[in-house]
C-alpha cells in the first residue's frame, strides 16, 4: 500500500442513496469489513431521475442519505460489485476515489 | 464468524435477497399495527405492471373480482358511461385500452417457482408444502423464546442447533438425513450460497427464486424484513432476519429435494396435489394458474354497445377498465360536490378543534360544527411532534410518529406537584396488578402449574366468563372500579420542559410552527383550541392497534395531543412563534382531547391544567363534543352489522366492552379519498366517513414547504391505508388476515389461523366484509388538493416518491387553483386534463360517433 507523506492510501467509496435503502448500503459495509462510515442525511440535488428534495419534514425514508466509506483497497472490489448491483433498480449515484488516511489501522 | 464462500459472492447474494424483499412488504408486530402498502416496494413500477409481477411471485389477485364489478353495475355504483369514460382512448389514465384485435391477451410470463414447487409439480410430491410447515414451526419457536437465543447469533444459529433433535426432520429424512439438515454451512449466507448451488440456481435466476421462498409465506416474511429494514437494530428479544428467514428455507428444501432424488426421501401419502387447489398452507399459493390473472367478462344487463366493446378487450385489460369506471364514478360524485360554493367559517368561533387526518374525524368534525360556533382542522394526528414518550411509571416507551421517522426526543408524563402522594398509591397499585399477571402469565406455562392454577383459580373463570359475555358493559364498569380502587386515579400532565429533559425551546418552537402553518391556523386564534387525538377501545382484539392512530405509530393519539397542547401553552414557545410571525393571543388556551372512535365518545384531558378563565368554555365545548359523539353515532350505527336487534349491539359501547364482537367499528373501511384544503372547500358535506381531511391554506404557505410535507407524509400513510384496505378487499385469501374467529396469537407478534402455519397479513376478513359482500370499496385512492397548480408541480418534481405514486398511477391527483377554478386531472405522464363528469364524456363520445 501506498505512502505519501506518512499517509496511507486507501479507497473512498460514497454513496447517495434513499433513506429507506441505507440499511442495506451499511450491511454491504459491514460485510466487507468496514470498520464505521459516515452518513449524512437529507442531501438534495439532481440526477438521472430528476430533482430530489433534500430535507422532508417528516418523512426520512424518501430522503436522500449520503453514505462515505473508506476502506483498504482489496477489499473495495467487492463493495463496489455489490453497490453496482444494489443500484441497479435503484436511484442512486456512488463515487470512487483514492485518499489518503493518517491512522490505516482504523480501517483495517 | 468464519466463511468459506468469498466476501464478494457472499455480498452479492445479500443485494439479491434485498431484490428479492420487494415483493413483500414489511409486516408489524401487532402492538403496533401499521397498514402499509403489500406492493410499496413494486411502485417503482406503474401499478398495472407491479399487479403483473405479484401475480407472478405472490400469487395475488390484484384487481377486484368480476363479481364485485357485476354487483356494483347491477345496483348503478357503475354506470355505462363511466365504462365509455374509462373505454375512451383518451382517459385520465392516458393508456388506450380499446382494442379492436380480438382481445388477444399475448405472452403470459411464466410463473416464478422454488426449487420445491418445480419437483413437486414434476413428481407429485409435497416437499413445498412442508418446508413452509416447518420454518413455520421453527419461527414460531425462536419469536417464542422456545429456542435458545444468543442475539448475537440469530435464528439460522438457533435453528441449527436444535434441528437435529426434531423428529418431525427424522421422520422426514432419517437420522442421517437430519444432519445433513444442519450440515449445509454453519453462516447462514455461506448455507445460502450451498444450497442455491446444489439446487442449481443459476446467478441470474436467484432473485426470482429467492422472491418466490419469500412470497411463500408473505407473514414469516414480512416480519423477518420488518425487524431487518424498519426495526431500531437494537431492539431487545429474538431477532428473525430476512437472511436466517432464507438460509432455514433452502437447508429445509435443498435436504428434502436431494433426498427426493435420490429415492430416500419420505413416501408422501394423501392424495397427490391437486393443480386447481390454491396452495399447501391454504393461503399459499404455489401452483400453475390459479385464477388470480384477470378474466374477460361483461355484467348481464349491459348496454349493447358497451358490452360489445368491452368483449373485445384484452382479458389483461378488462379488470382495468372496470376499476378505472368503478374509481371514476366515486372521483365524479366527489369532485361534482366539493364545486360547491365553499361555506365560510364561523366569524368568531367559540373553540377550534384540530383532529387527526383520519377518515372517522370527517363525522365527528361536521357534527362538532354543526352543534355551534366551532372551527375545525385537520392534521397527521401526532401534531408534528416525532416523540418517544413514557407514561408515568411505565418502563416501556411508545413511539408517536409515523413509521416514515424517528422520533427526535423523549417526552416523559409526571404527576403534577399536588399530587405525588396519588401518583405514589397509583403506582403501588399498578405494581400490585402486574405482579398478579406476571403470576398468572408464569403460572400458565410451566410443567404442572397449570393444573394447580385450574384447581384453586377455576372456580372463577366460569363466573368471570359468563359476566363478559352476558353483561360486558356492566364487567368493565366492576372492572373499571377495581382497578380505580386499588391504583387510584392521580392528576398527570406532561413535561414539556427542557430542563427536565424534553427538547429544547428552539425544537418545540419549530414543531409548533410547522403544525400551525402546515394546518394553516397562525392567526384569528379562538379562546380555546382543542387538539383531539384518537383510540378505539375494544376487547379481545389482536388487531386493536389497527382502529388506533397510524400518524401516531399504531398508538392512540390522546398522548400526543397533551404533548402538543403543554408546548403550545408555554410562554417560550409563544414568545419564539411571535418572533416568527405567529402571534398567539395571551388568552388562547390549547387543551388536549381524545376521540374514542369505537364509541364516538371525546374525552378533554388535562382539565385540571384549565384556568378558571377558561372553564366554562371547555366545559360548553365538551357538551357540544357529546352531542357531536351522540349524532355521529347514531349516524354509523346502520352501517354495523346485528344494529337491527336490540341489546348492546345497538350501542357503540357495549360494541366496544363485548369480548365477542368481532366488529366494534368499521374503521378505516371505504376509505377513497385524501382532500388538501382549507375547511371552507368541504364543511357542510357529508363525506360520509370517507375522506382524509388535511387543511391546508396555500396563502400562507408561498414556498410550498407545507404542501410538500403533506404530499411526502401524510398522503404516504393515507396511501398505505388506503391500499392495504385495496388489497386485503381484492385478495383476501393471500393479502387479509382473516377470520378473527380462527386466529391464534403467536409470540405477541402475528396472528396464525388456526394451528399454525404462516403469519396473516392484512386486515382481518371483519374489517373488510359484511358477510359475504365486500363493506369497503376498494379503490386507488384520490388525492384532491386546492393549490396553485405551479406549485403542486414544484412539489412533484423534486419528489421521486410523489412521481412513483401519481406517474405509476398508484395514487389519483386531482387540484384546482381555488374555489373559482375547475377540476384538474393529473395524467401519468405529467400532463393535465379539465375534469368532465363521465356521463357528459359519454354523451360527447356517442356525439362523436
Amino acid at each position: 500500500m501506498d505512502e505519501i507523506l506518512g499517509l496511507t492510501q486507501m479507497t473512498r467509496v460514497e454513496v447517495v442513496v434513499n433513506g429507506e435503502d441505507m440499511p442495506a448500503a451499511t450491511e454491504l459495509f459491514s460485510k466487507v469489513g468496514a470498520r464505521g462510515f459516515t452518513a449524512v442525511s437529507n442531501v438534495s440535488g439532481l440526477g438521472h431521475s430528476g430533482h430530489h428534495q433534500g430535507r422532508l419534514l417528516f418523512n426520512e425514508r424518501s430522503a436522500l442519505t449520503l453514505l462515505t466509506v473508506v476502506l483498504p483497497a482489496e477489499r473495495a472490489g467487492a463493495l463496489l460489485g455489490g453497490l453496482r448491483d444494489l443500484l441497479a433498480n435503484r436511484s442512486g449515484v456512488m463515487l470512487v476515489s483514492d485518499t489518503w488516511v493518517s491512522r490505516p489501522e482504523y480501517f483495517r | 464468524m468464519n466463511s468459506d464462500k468469498p466476501v464478494a459472492a457472499r455480498v452479492r447474494l445479500l443485494v439479491q435477497v434485498e431484490e428479492a424483499a420487494r415483493v413483500v412488504a414489511p409486516l408489524w408486530p401487532l402492538s403496533t399495527f401499521i397498514a402499509v402498502n403489500p406492493l410499496w416496494d413494486l411502485r417503482h413500477m406503474p401499478f398495472d405492471d407491479a399487479l403483473a409481477y405479484a401475480d407472478n411471485v405472490l400469487r395475488v389477485r390484484g384487481y377486484p373480482s368480476p363479481a364485485l364489478f357485476a354487483k356494483a353495475y347491477a345496483s348503478g355504483r357503475i354506470t355505462a358511461a363511466d365504462l365509455w369514460a374509462a373505454l375512451d382512448g383518451n382517459s385520465y389514465d392516458g393508456r388506450s385500452t380499446y382494442d379492436d384485435s380480438g382481445g388477444d391477451p399475448g405472452p403470459v410470463a411464466p410463473r416464478a417457482q422454488t426449487a420445491a414447487e418445480r419437483h413437486d409439480c414434476l413428481v407429485g410430491t409435497r416437499i413445498a408444502a412442508t418446508v413452509d410447515r416447518e420454518v413455520a414451526k421453527w419461527c414460531g419457536a425462536y419469536l417464542a423464546g422456545i429456542l435458545p437465543d444468543d442475539a448475537a447469533r440469530g435464528f439460522y444459529a438457533a435453528w441449527r442447533e436444535v434441528v437435529v433433535y426434531d423428529p418431525a426432520v427424522r421422520s422426514l429424512l432419517g437420522r442421517v438425513g437430519r444432519k445433513h439438515v444442519a450440515e449445509l454451512g454453519e453462516d447462514p449466507e455461506d448455507a445460502m450460497l450451498t444450497c442455491l448451488e446444489l439446487l442449481g440456481v443459476a446467478e441470474e435466476e436467484r432473485v426470482r427464486e429467492l422472491a418466490r421462498h419469500l412470497a411463500r409465506m408473505p407473514g414469516w416474511a414480512g416480519h423477518a424484513k420488518w425487524r431487518s429494514r424498519w426495526a431500531v437494530p437494537d431492539r431487545p428479544g429474538p431477532a428473525l432476519h430476512l437472511v436466517d428467514y432464507l438460509a432455514v428455507r433452502l437447508c429445509y428444501e435443498t435436504a428434502l429435494v436431494r433426498a427426493a432424488v435420490s429415492g430416500c426421501g419420505p413416501k408422501w401419502r394423501g392424495p397427490r396435489w391437486d393443480p386447481s387447489s390454491r396452495g399447501s398452507e391454504g393461503a399459499n399459493r404455489c401452483l400453475e394458474d390459479v385464477g388470480t390473472r384477470p378474466a374477460r367478462f361483461a355484467a348481464v344487463g349491459m348496454a349493447d354497445e358497451v358490452g360489445t366493446r368491452l368483449s373485445r378487450l384484452a382479458a389483461s385489460e378488462t379488470a382495468r377498465v372496470w376499476l378505472s369506471a368503478y374509481e371514476g364514478h366515486y372521483r365524479d360524485w366527489l369532485l361534482a360536490t366539493l364545486a360547491r360554493p365553499a361555506v365560510a367559517p364561523p366569524a368568531r368561533p367559540a373553540a377550534q378543534a384540530v383532529f387527526c387526518i383520519d377518515v372517522r374525524s370527517e363525522g365527528l368534525r361536521r357534527h362538532l360544527e354543526g352543534n355551534g360556533p366551532y372551527e375545525t382542522f385537520g392534521f397527521a394526528g401526532f401534531f408534528a411532534l416525532p416523540i418517544r414518550y413514557r407514561s408515568f411509571g411505565s418502563a416501556e416507551t411508545v413511539d408517536l410518529c409515523p413509521v416514515l421517522i424517528r422520533p427526535s426526543s423523549e417526552l416523559t408524563e409526571r404527576p403534577v406537584a399536588e399530587s405525588i402522594g396519588a401518583a405514589g398509591r397509583q403506582l403501588a397499585g399498578r405494581q400490585a396488578f402486574a405482579a398478579a399477571q406476571n403470576a398468572f402469565s408464569s403460572a400458565k406455562k410451566g410443567a404442572l402449574s397449570p393444573f394447580v392454577l385450574a384447581e384453586a383459580g377455576g372456580f372463577l373463570a366460569g363466573p368471570i366468563a359468563f359476566a363478559k359475555t352476558l353483561a360486558p358493559t356492566r364487567y368493565q364498569t366492576v372492572r373499571r372500579w377495581i382497578h380505580r380502587t386499588v391504583a387510584p386515579p392521580a392528576t398527570m400532565a406532561v413535561d414539556a420542559d427542557p430542563a427536565a429533559g424534553a427538547m429544547s425551546d428552539e425544537e418545540q418552537a419549530l414543531f409548533a410552527e410547522t403544525a400551525l402553518t402546515t394546518m394553516g391556523l397562525t392567526h384569528r386564534f379562538a379562546p380555546v383550541v382543542l387538539l383531539c387525538g384518537h383510540g378505539s377501545t375494544t376487547e379481545n382484539n389482536p388487531y386493536a392497534s389497527s382502529l388506533d392512530c397510524g400518524a401516531c405509530g399504531g398508538n392512540r393519539g390522546g398522548a400526543s395531543a397533551r404533548a402538543a397542547a403543554a408546548i403550545l401553552n408555554r410562554r417560550t414557545t409563544r414568545h419564539l412563534l411571535g418572533e416568527r410571525g405567529i402571534s398567539i393571543p395571551d388568552e388562547t388556551l390549547f387543551v388536549a382531547g381524545e376521540h374514542d372512535t369505537a364509541t364516538d365518545t371525546v374525552t378533554v384531558l388535562d382539565t385540571h391544567l384549565v384556568p378558571s378563565s377558561h372553564l366554562d368554555r371547555v366545559v360548553a365545548l365538551q357538551s357540544a363534543l357529546n352531542r357531536a359523539g351522540t349524532g355521529l353515532a347514531a349516524e354509523r350505527a346502520p352501517s354495523l352489522p346485528g344494529t337491527g336487534s336490540k341489546g348492546r349491539l345497538t350501542r357503540p359501547s357495549g360494541r366496544a366492552a363485548d369480548w365477542a364482537q368481532v366488529r366494534p367499528e368499521w374503521g378505516l373501511a371505504r376509505n377513497a379519498a385524501f382532500i388538501v384544503a382549507p375547511r371552507t372547500v368541504t364543511a357542510g358535506t357529508d363525506l360520509a366517513c370517507r375522506c382524509f381531511l388535511h387543511s391546508y391554506d396555500a396563502d400562507v404557505d408561498p414556498d410550498g414547504v407545507a404542501l410538500e410535507t403533506i404530499l411526502t407524509a401524510p398522503m404516504v400513510v393515507a396511501h398505505w391505508i388506503n391500499a392495504q384496505y385495496y388489497f386485503s378487499t381484492v385478495d383476501p385469501d393471500v393479502l387479509s388476515a382473516g377470520d378473527k374467529t380462527a386466529h391464534n396469537i403467536v409470540a405477541g407478534i402475528g396472528v396464525v389461523q388456526g394451528a399454525g402455519g404462516d403469519l396473516r397479513v392484512g386486515l382481518p376478513l371483519q374489517s373488510l366484509f359484511d358477510g359475504e359482500s365486500e363493506y369497503h370499496e376498494p379503490m386507488r385512492l384520490l388525492t384532491v388538493v386546492q393549490a396553485p397548480r405551479r406549485l403542486l408541480e414544484i412539489v412533484i418534481a423534486r419528489n421521486p416518491v410523489l412521481r412513483e405514486l401519481f406517474d405509476g398511477q398508484w395514487v389519483h391527483l386531482a387540484t384546482r387553483e381555488d374555489d373559482r377554478d375547475c377540476w384538474k386531472i393529473r395524467r401519468p405522464d405529467g400532463t393535465w386534463t379539465r375534469w368532465t363528469p363521465s356521463e357528459a364524456r359519454s354523451e360527447e363520445m356517442t356525439a362523436r360517433g
